[in-house]
């Protein structure tokens, strides 16, 4: 038996984590799956643990300065009943996983899990959403696009912690956000599209989409974005094949036992192409 | 790791690795076998039990996380009113067969109608989405759950 | 006062599974109780060349063939399937040896120390490369009339070729089960549907007499045909493990595990060549079947032969050639599964009219009304309809409650609405009742009547209808008349729980009981009542020709489906099912529609989302996370009717019923989705990623 370790207080948690080498765990619904062994066996950790779930500099959902501050520790469930956060990534989290696993999962798992199916990442790269990060002796506030790099791969250090997730307080006026799963209810993503805008005049003064499952990492492309910002949306129909023949580019989606590339991709590029076809129609 | 917990509201006080399965410590260690074991993934909600009073799949929660919840299992629930409301639903509408899921089933429905005591049809289907049924096709577990709100009315 | 026997009453099992109360195998106590862990297959062929073994701490077994006292292959239809794995291994999963003790942990982590040394043979690992090399297990055959003759007179020949793939019972009930030495008597305790077939097979491989061995089914966790024949091979192993350790010894299947080597349905290729008539009817079809069996041959003659028996579904066609093959690859073994063997070719049976309808522009219910069975019809077989079939009604009422005929006409593209006709034959097939010989005995004493039979409750209600039959009979109260688990050691062999035969084989022979006892009832303050199985004797099957009455009686229906694909991303929505079954006459109509609705999510799961693919002999669909089974969310609203056809040889005029919704659903599904994009379906499952495909090819 491992030493597994319950701080009572963040710092604390990143006093242990400066010194020992451990494994830490928030809700536990990645890693007690992952480390599973069986029917009526412990799951088998190689480093002790350290629990984060309950510690209060972590649980917290607030506006600060004009932005959504997310403790990592913010239980999904609650994020769906917060008034704080927007409509849109609420239609998210309520489509993560099933009501059992909302209650107990967190905001920091899933970024720090960096699936390139993750849930909330679609959402979050295309609000940039900033990821506070902590040790002992630092604090560093990461873009999320910088802060994973390849699946499963993050530039967390050990002895750090996610602690905070800071989003704009800001709902869109249009957004649409689409989950592909195998099955209607409790499924993994194979493929998800976030797409948000806002129009004024007639004219796209901001636009954001983002793809889930369909590569490495969440793909998001300002370059794509800017050649749509402030155009009229009657523009749109010229310039739709082009943005489409762009994300062809980036979207290198893979065949697994839950969908085939081919269909990532060509589902992923009709949604977006139906995205903007609608905008002109709002 | 010395835990304190309330289980069926009763103060725990236990030495335990805390990365022991809450299933296992339930199942094996207080014999509540109410508490099924499905697929140990998380994807089949046979598993569930109420934790502050929300179902939790216990097959993903380590004994360390557990610390000063409130845990109730069916052992208990099957005590209180709004538990015979459910199996009054239930029975009238043929909502059981195999019975395997169906400890899960109720409490998933008692967290569901906690939080929202007048669901719809999509919100009650939603919220039995993380409970799998094989023998059922759902239809008359969600009859049963109607008739459960029905004749436990005022109690959620 | 003789009740309504249709009218529902409270199930009988309910309230203690509401309350968390009933035990399943996994939550059985046992004194002294040691665990037992499978060590399997990791190639798909190969000789085992060594098996390396950690240290064994004391307490702790190896159980392997050595420790088999008698036959080390699993008695079934075909015994080839090895309990323990000899020099060679023919599927991944395929066990090798338990690891048994005490501490599940230990076990574990001696098992990830077992190395075994495997010398890698060409595996055979698809249906096409089997029909390539031949690898047949069996190959049968029957014909009808004269189909050359048709086929060189046939104004047009069509030909279809269609496919479905592997479906996993997923019952929530893992397998699960246990053995131990009582006073030098083997007992075992477990999930399953046939205590007798464990029995059987026990007696094979344990080497024991029949006074030695009693097989106790616990309460049971859903099954669907998946505990059929397959806790006979783990019977034997934890009988096997307790012997040897001379302990009580219990093994539970993880989910993974039990996905992995457990039986599956067999996939299939059926292929059809049809030839029609100047007024385009059908007059000659020559139907292929293949059915991929897996490694081991067991219980497939049988699925293939429902298969078969089945292939013409619910039409009459004067000139047939059947040909079907159980073939051999190095996957895990095929066996039962609901509706064993038919729900594949009534699929294909099914889409070929709708196919060949919507080819002649004419209505594909229109045209499958043209060739339905009715009253004195020879069967495929050359038996005959011996009861009046009432398709008309059903279909009638079918169309009416969902407007069907409106809808078939002015659906837009990408809503669709489809139809399905089927049937079931009840019972065992062939002479497969009269080889069981089913034996029932009712027991009185005093006002309790106690019903002793095999038949197993898996939550299809079993228990509840069949102590409903005898009080209804003796007009006594449910609660005067009871049921146990079956022990193989206190009741008679009336049968496994199985081919629909539960209510109409079992509960017609507890019928006949109840009447005799009635008639004798002050006779005796106790006395039993025993029964045997009689074939009705103008039944004739010739099973060397398979010529005759495959079946004595069928159950039928029609499902219609309404259904909704997202044109962007080609996500299926079925919206509504509607279902309209003959079942002769409903014994507990709630349980009864419980069944329905379950039957057709599971048919729906197997058409729509339950993907199962073999990649290199291994499953890419290995747990609940990739291998889905629907949720709440996934099923329609389903409406189930039935019409009353009652049965004269079935207990209250009742037939069969389990399997049937399995078989309705699919069809429907498929046709609905034809319908919604105006291209044929031809291959399970319809995934998003196949309608995209179908819909942009040209």
């Amino acid at each position: 038996m491992v030493n597994s370790l319950r701080p009572e207080t963040l710092s604390e948690a990143l006093e242990i984590l400066s010194k020992n080498h451990c494994t830490v765990i928030a809700g536990g619904t990645d890693l007690m799956v992952q480390k599973a062994r069986g029917f009526s066996i412990k799951p088998e950790f190689a480093k002790p643990l350290i629990f984060i779930e309950h510690l209060d500099e972590l649980n917290h959902i607030s506006l600060e300065n004009g932005e959504i501050h997310i403790g990592a520790c913010a239980i999904l469930t609650d994020l769906i009943q917060s008034n704080l956060i927007p409509d849109t990534f609420k239609e998210v989290i309520g489509q993560m996983a099933s009501p059992p696993t909302r209650n107990l999962a967190t905001i920091g798992g899933n970024i720090v899990n960096a699936s390139p199916a993750g849930d909330t990442l679609p959402y979050l790269y295309a609000v940039d959403a900033k990821i506070e990060l902590k040790s002992v002796n630092d604090t560093r506030l990461i873009p999320i696009n910088e802060f994973i790099t390849a699946p499963k791969t993050t530039i967390l250090k050990e002895d750090e912690l996610l602690t905070n997730i800071i989003i704009p307080n800001k709902e869109y006026d249009i957004t649409i956000y689409r989950k592909l799963g195998q099955r209607k209810g409790m499924s993994l993503t194979k493929a998800a599209f976030h797409g948000m805008a806002d129009i004024s005049n007639e004219k796209i003064s901001d636009i954001r989409m983002a793809f889930g499952s369909v590569a490495p990492t969440i793909v998001r492309s300002l370059k794509i974005e800017t050649l749509l910002k402030d155009k009229n949306i009657n523009e749109l129909e010229i310039l739709v094949p082009k943005v489409l023949a762009k994300y062809s580019e980036l979207i290198k989606p893979i065949d697994d036992a839950r969908s085939t590339a081919k269909y990532r991709k060509d589902v992923s590029l009709r949604l977006v192409e139906d995205f903007l076809n609608n905008l002109g129609e709002n | 790791m010395k835990i304190e917990f309330y289980l069926n509201n009763d103060l725990q006080d236990i030495e335990v690795d805390p990365a022991y399965r809450l299933l296992d410590l339930l199942r094996d260690d207080f014999g509540l076998t109410s508490v099924k074991e499905g697929c140990g993934e998380g994807e089949c909600g046979a598993c569930v039990v109420l934790m502050n009073g929300r179902a939790v799949n216990t097959c993903m929660v380590p004994a360390g996380s557990i610390v000063g919840k409130h845990i109730i299992t069916l052992e208990e629930f099957k005590n209180t009113d709004r538990f015979k409301a459910i199996e009054k639903g239930f029975m009238e509408a043929g909502s059981v067969q195999c019975g395997f899921c169906t400890p899960g089933i109720v409490i998933s429905t008692e967290s569901l109608l906690n939080e929202n005591p007048n669901p719809t049809d999509d919100e009650i289907k939603e919220g039995l989405s993380g409970n799998l049924c094989r023998c059922t096709g759902y239809n008359m577990i969600i009859k049963g759950i109607r008739l459960a709100m029905k004749k436990g009315e005022g109690l959620w | 006062m003789k009740e309504n026997i249709s009218k529902s009453i409270p199930r009988v099992d309910s309230k203690a599974k509401i309350r968390g109360e009933a035990r399943y195998i996994a939550d059985t106590e046992f004194e002294n109780l040691l665990f037992a862990r499978t060590i399997r297959s990791a190639k798909p062929k190969a000789k085992i060349l060594s098996i390396t073994l950690p240290e064994i701490p004391a307490g702790y077994f190896i159980v392997d063939k050595n420790d088999i006292p008698g036959k080390n292959r699993m008695r079934t239809v075909v015994s080839d399937h090895p309990i323990f794995a000899e020099d060679n291994v023919q599927y991944i999963g395929q066990p090798i040896l338990l690891v048994v003790g005490e501490d599940r942990e230990i076990i574990y982590d001696i098992t990830s120390k077992i190395d075994i040394v495997y010398d890698e043979e060409l595996p055979l690992l698809t249906l096409e490369e089997a029909e390539k090399t031949s690898a047949v297990f069996t190959d049968y055959h029957y014909d009808k009339g004269n189909p050359d003759e048709a086929f060189k007179s046939a104004k047009t020949i069509i030909e279809e070729e269609f496919s479905t793939g592997y479906q996993e019972h997923a019952y929530l009930e893992p397998n699960g089960i246990a053995a131990e030495f009582k006073n030098d008597v083997l007992m075992v305790y477990g999930s399953m549907q046939c205590p007798f077939y464990a029995k059987g097979a026990l007696r094979e491989t344990m080497d024991l007499s029949e006074n030695k061995i009693r097989v106790v089914q616990s309460i049971t966790g859903g099954a669907f045909g998946g505990k059929e024949e397959f806790p006979s091979l783990t019977a034997c192993h934890v009988s096997v493990a307790t012997k040897k350790s001379k302990k009580p010894v219990m093994m539970i299947y993880d989910r993974a595990e039990d996905i992995i080597c457990s039986t599956k349905r067999h996939p299939s290729k059926v292929r059809y060549k049809a030839a029609l008539d100047e007024n385009e009817n059908i007059t000659a079809l020559d139907i292929d079947v293949l059915f991929n069996a897996g490694a081991y041959n067991g219980l497939s003659p049988v699925v293939l032969q429902r298969g078969i028996f089945s292939a013409t579904g619910v039409y009459n066609i004067p000139h047939l050639n059947v040909r079907g093959r159980n073939f051999m690859t190095n996957s895990v073994p095929s066996g039962a599964y609901r509706g064993f063997g038919a729900p594949q070719t009534i699929f294909g049976t099914e889409m070929l009219l709708h196919n060949i309808a919507t080819k002649l522009g004419i209505d594909s219910l229109d045209y499958k009304m043209r060739h339905l069975l009715k009253k004195g019809d020879p069967t495929c077989t050359s038996g005959q309809i011996h009861d009046i079939v009432k398709m008309d009604e059903i279909i009638n009422l079918a169309t009416k409650n969902t407007d069907y005929y409106n809808k078939i006409n002015t659906n837009k593209k990408y809503h669709g609405i489809g139809v399905s006709l089927f049937q079931h034959g009840c019972g065992f097939t062939g002479k497969g009742e009269t080889m069981i010989n089913g034996e029932i005995i009712l027991s009185k004493s005093g006002h309790n009547v106690t019903l002793k039979v095999s038949s197993v409750e898996m939550g299809q209600g079993a228990e509840t209808v069949l102590r409903k039959i005898v009080a209804y009979t003796l007009e006594i109260s449910m609660e005067n008349v009871s049921y146990t688990n079956p022990d193989t050691g206190m009741v008679p062999d009336s049968g496994p729980t199985v081919a629909s035969r539960t209510t109409m084989i079992v509960g017609g022979l507890l019928r006949r009981a109840a009447l005799e006892m009635k008639d004798r009832w002050k006779e005796a303050d106790s006395f039993d009542v025993s029964k045997k199985y009689t074939h009705p004797n103008f039944l004739n099957w010739d099973d060397d020709k398979f010529q005759g009455d495959a079946y004595p009686v069928y159950s039928w229906g029609a499902n219609v489906a309404e259904v909704e694909i997202d044109p962007v991303t080609y996500e299926l929505t079925i919206k509504k099912l509607e279902g309209i079954y003959d079942v002769g006459v409903p014994i507990d109509e709630r349980s009864l529609i419980g069944q329905m609705q379950g039957g057709i999510a599971q048919g729906i799961g197997w058409a729509t989302i339950e993907v199962m693919e073999p990649q290199s002999g291994k499953l890419m669909q290995s747990n609940l996370t990739d291998y889905k089974v629907p949720t709440s969310m996934d099923v329609p609203e389903m409406n189930i009717d039935f019409i009353s056809n009652p049965y004269e040889f079935g207990p209250f005029g009742a037939k069969c019923a389990g399997e049937l919704p399995f078989v309705g659903a699919p069809p429907a599904v498929a046709a609905a989705v034809s319908n919604a994009l105006g291209k044929p379906i031809n291959h399970l499952p319809i995934t998003p990623e196949k309608l995209m495909e179908i819909d942009n090819e040209n």
